[in-house]
């Protein structure tokens, strides 16, 4: 509905109906006045209050309540010449807490979703190891176990916004973010099984899929933190996050998170990839392009509200929130301005504060109705402050594509409904 | 692509053979490196310490421990942190002696070449006892107390997984090197997929290819999506054009204006390409479509020029020397506010708005089909 509609007047218009009397039930409630009449919801009897509902045979896995049915990802047809070889978007106005639903996960791939058959699916270490192997999925699991919570972001996530405001929801403008809890194995365990040569400086991270994806990986993170992991949240991963088994390789772009992971190549210098020289590289203002940009800076935005998510219930109380994350670990605050970067207040950080992981935070404050122009602002433990665009359009140009983490702005009008605008 | 393929292929088979593990180097070439320790090293029968210590059963040997031998307090106290001697960990000290066990007093500043390294500690571990050598393959429990002496590894509270006890069965019977998990890859299996090419032409594969043959496979395989002349079709790939339009307002970055690699040509191009059905052309069309690829974008003239494994290497492109390193941690936005956001009086003066998103129009589900692509799109 709201979230559907681009067009300004249109939705203007929407909002407007649906806000007179979402407003005329909050401004009642909120002054403790009794409704002129009984409200049906209570006095009418509701079907699911009278009728059986289904039984434990009917949704062997079950899904979301079909009023949640906007919950979903969503792409952008012109972003990309085939759906193929493109991206959708996680839903994060919908979302609450910092574990993303393993159905509601962005995808990104570059030759199609490969529906692999675990019995056929082998992973392979080859290159400057002293003994070549081949492990199964079987063999996977019995290597000892881990279980972590990371984000991954795409590298390119907010790019369209580097010329300024383009897309209008919180979805399009940062939903190349997850969030899950991965179960698996440590790389430099499997590495070891493998026994790396000393001149072995680089891991070619391999996948299965079209594309045959591959990029080189610092052995210096390959023997820190990477995984590889046959589970998301619990159960096994999605196909279209590679299923039956992705490299891990936190705080990192997702473009390096190889899924449908195949092959592990030792080796003594970098492969220099498609994916990591003609793509995945920033291209400056003054024609340069840096190389090997891996760690995803310290980022946030306020899903709640955002355009997808006006503000229905009027003027009073407002709980604001959104997320924040960064590579280099936990995310020590999180700022937040209603005045459009004049002023800021500390946001509350709820929930796990976990390195590398999505972070959740709340503002609760009351809202007077008038006009706002909602920022935040992270900073992550090493100190770094998240930018504003205008910062890091002075110091990259806005040819960079990637790695924008620039604080967004949504204006948010006396209805209560939400833009991405760019502000002075 | 492994760059020792024949050792690789050696080491397998000797990884079926023999029960102990293989080393990656050459013993014999590894005698010849050792004439640069023997001013100080002996090893072999009848070995004496001399300026340093015998190395007679140095593999497994915990550091600082050879009886008789007047150590540096430096490496007794690696040894007492469980600095243990193995491939790996030799290794390590043999590139960068002090950087490794800072106060050594071995004055040799390290071999520099890794195969050197290889070779000397296959000769090394002849004079070790095969049981003892089986502990040379680098083990997770290496890797923490070769880390101990100069950087202790912050541990999560979690505890470490217990490590099976000792070998159940020998390595070398396909499994890996610590679990024995696995089997060793066979060298047809490593050639199947196998397949990268790297910038010094590691991995490029006999053959060669025109830009006449390259231009047919083009046309009949690639045009539809990269158009006649590279120009592409809708929003697929432009593979040519685009030279100096790097810092304009709207650069494109095609393989002649943008790519720093050939290699990286061959490679795409072998694994992925045609889109919808990979792995379908052979080493030459992939050399012929390389060649057309270049043609395209001026970089060869003449379409009887053949591209092949031999001189693939003397083909340099454009944009090669614009790539620099990762320096956004330097960067003013960054060091300005460091640890210290500004919280009141920020900025000056009230909002305005600068752009509204929907004055592009370009907001999903408003899409109407007509031309209207993002100004920045991803790739």
């Amino acid at each position: 509905m709201v979230e559907r509609s681009g067009n300004g007047q249109s939705r203007r218009g929407f909002l407007k109906a649906g806000l007179a009397g979402g407003a005329a039930l909050a401004g009642s409630l909120a002054a403790g006045r009794v409704l002129a009449a009984d409200d049906p919801a209570i006095t009418q009897i509701q079907d699911w209050n009278r009728y059986s509902g289904d039984g434990v045979d009917a949704h062997p896995y079950g899904m979301p309540s079909p009023f949640e049915k906007d919950a979903v990802r969503r792409n952008v047809a012109w972003l990309t010449a085939d759906p193929v070889s493109s991206v959708n978007f996680t839903p994060l106005h919908k979302l609450d807490g910092i574990i993303t639903p393993n159905g509601l996960c962005f995808e990104r791939h570059h030759g199609g979703a490969a529906v692999v058959d675990p019995a056929k699916h082998r992973l392979m270490i080859n290159g400057l190891v002293e003994k070549p192997l081949v492990f199964t999925m079987d063999d996977l699991r019995r290597f000892p176990r881990v279980n972590k919570i990371y984000f991954l972001e795409c590298a390119a996530n907010s790019g369209m916004e580097w010329r300024g405001s383009q897309l209008n929801g919180c979805q399009f403008t940062h939903g190349m973010v997850h969030c899950v809890m991965y179960t698996g194995v440590l790389l430099k365990d499997i590495l070891a099984e493998a026994g790396v040569k000393p001149a072995g400086k680089w891991v070619l991270a391999e996948g299965a899929d079209s594309a045959a994806m591959t990029r080189s990986i610092p052995m210096e993170k390959a023997l820190d933190d990477c995984m590889v992991a046959f589970a998301m949240n619990g159960e096994a991963l999605r196909v279209e996050q590679g299923y039956p088994v992705r490299l891990v390789v936190p705080g990192f772009e997702g473009n390096m998170w190889v899924k449908w992971l195949r092959r592990l190549e030792v080796g003594d210098e970098p492969w220099e990839q498609r994916e990591e020289t003609s793509k995945y590289t920033d291209l400056l203002a003054n024609g340069k392009a840096r190389h090997f940009t891996w760690a995803m800076d310290v980022k946030s935005v306020i899903t709640n509200p955002s355009p997808q998510a006006p503000i229905t219930h009027g003027k009073g109380r407002l709980v604001l929130t959104g997320l924040a994350w960064s590579g280099n670990g936990t995310v020590a605050r999180v700022d937040i301005s209603t005045d459009g970067g004049r002023n800021w207040k500390p946001a509350r950080i709820d929930g796990p504060s976990l390195p590398m992981a999505l972070h959740r935070f709340y503002y609760e404050m009351d809202w007077d109705g008038s006009e706002m122009f909602l920022q935040s602002r992270a900073m992550d433990e090493k100190g770094f402050v998240q930018p504003t665009k205008q910062q890091l359009r002075a110091v990259r140009g806005a040819n960079s594509i990637y790695h924008n983490n620039g604080i967004q702005t949504w204006y948010v009008d006396t209805n209560g409904a939400a833009e991405n605008v760019e502000i002075s | 692509m492994s760059r020792f393929p024949e050792i690789a292929l050696a080491a397998a088979l000797a990884a079926l053979c023999l029960s102990g593990p293989a080393y990656a180097g050459d013993p014999a070439a590894g005698e010849q490196v050792f004439k640069r320790c023997k001013a100080c090293h002996a090893v072999g029968d009848g070995a004496k310490h001399r300026v340093g210590p015998e190395l007679n059963e140095l593999i497994g040997r915990t550091a600082g421990t050879a009886e008789g031998y007047r150590y540096s307090s430096a490496m007794e106290k690696a040894g007492a942190g469980g600095l243990a001697w193995n491939a790996e960990t030799l290794a390590k000290f043999l590139d960068d002696p002090k950087g490794m066990v800072k106060g050594t007093k071995m004055s040799f500043a390290g071999l520099k070449k890794p195969a050197d390294i290889d070779n000397v500690i296959a000769y090394v571990a002849t004079f070790s006892k095969p049981s003892e050598a089986m502990d040379a393959a680098p083990k997770p429990e290496d890797k923490k107390t070769e880390a101990a002496p100069t950087e202790p590894k912050e541990e999560s509270a979690r505890a470490e997984p217990v490590k099976p006890a000792v070998a159940a069965a020998p390595a070398g019977e396909g499994g890996g090197l610590n679990y024995h998990l696995g089997r060793t890859a066979t060298a047809g299996e490593i050639a199947a997929w196998d397949i990268d090419v790297r910038p010094d032409g590691v991995g490029l594969p006999d053959g060669s290819g025109t830009v006449a043959q390259g231009e047919k496979l083009f046309d009949a395989q690639c045009s539809s999506c990269h158009g006649d002349f590279g120009e592409a079709v809708g929003r697929w790939p432009v593979l040519a054009g685009g030279q100096g339009t790097l810092k304009d307002d709207r650069p494109v970055k095609t393989v002649g204006s943008y790519w720093p690699y050939l290699s990286t040509v061959y490679d795409y191009i072998r694994r992925a390409m045609p889109f919808g059905n990979a792995r379908s052309l052979s080493d030459d069309d992939v050399y012929a479509l390389t060649a057309y690829v270049l043609y395209l974008n001026d970089i060869v003239t003449e379409e009887d020029f053949e591209l092949s494994k031999a001189n693939f290497g003397t083909i340099e492109m454009p944009n090669a020397q614009n790539f620099i390193a990762d320096d956004r941690a330097e960067e003013p936005q960054y060091l300005a506010n460091k640890n210290n956001p500004c919280m009141t009086d920020c900025i000056a003066g009230v909002a305005k708005i600068t752009m509204h998103a929907e004055v592009l129009d370009v907001t999903p589900d408003v899409q109407d089909g007509d031309d209207k692509k993002p100004s920045a799109g991803i790739e």
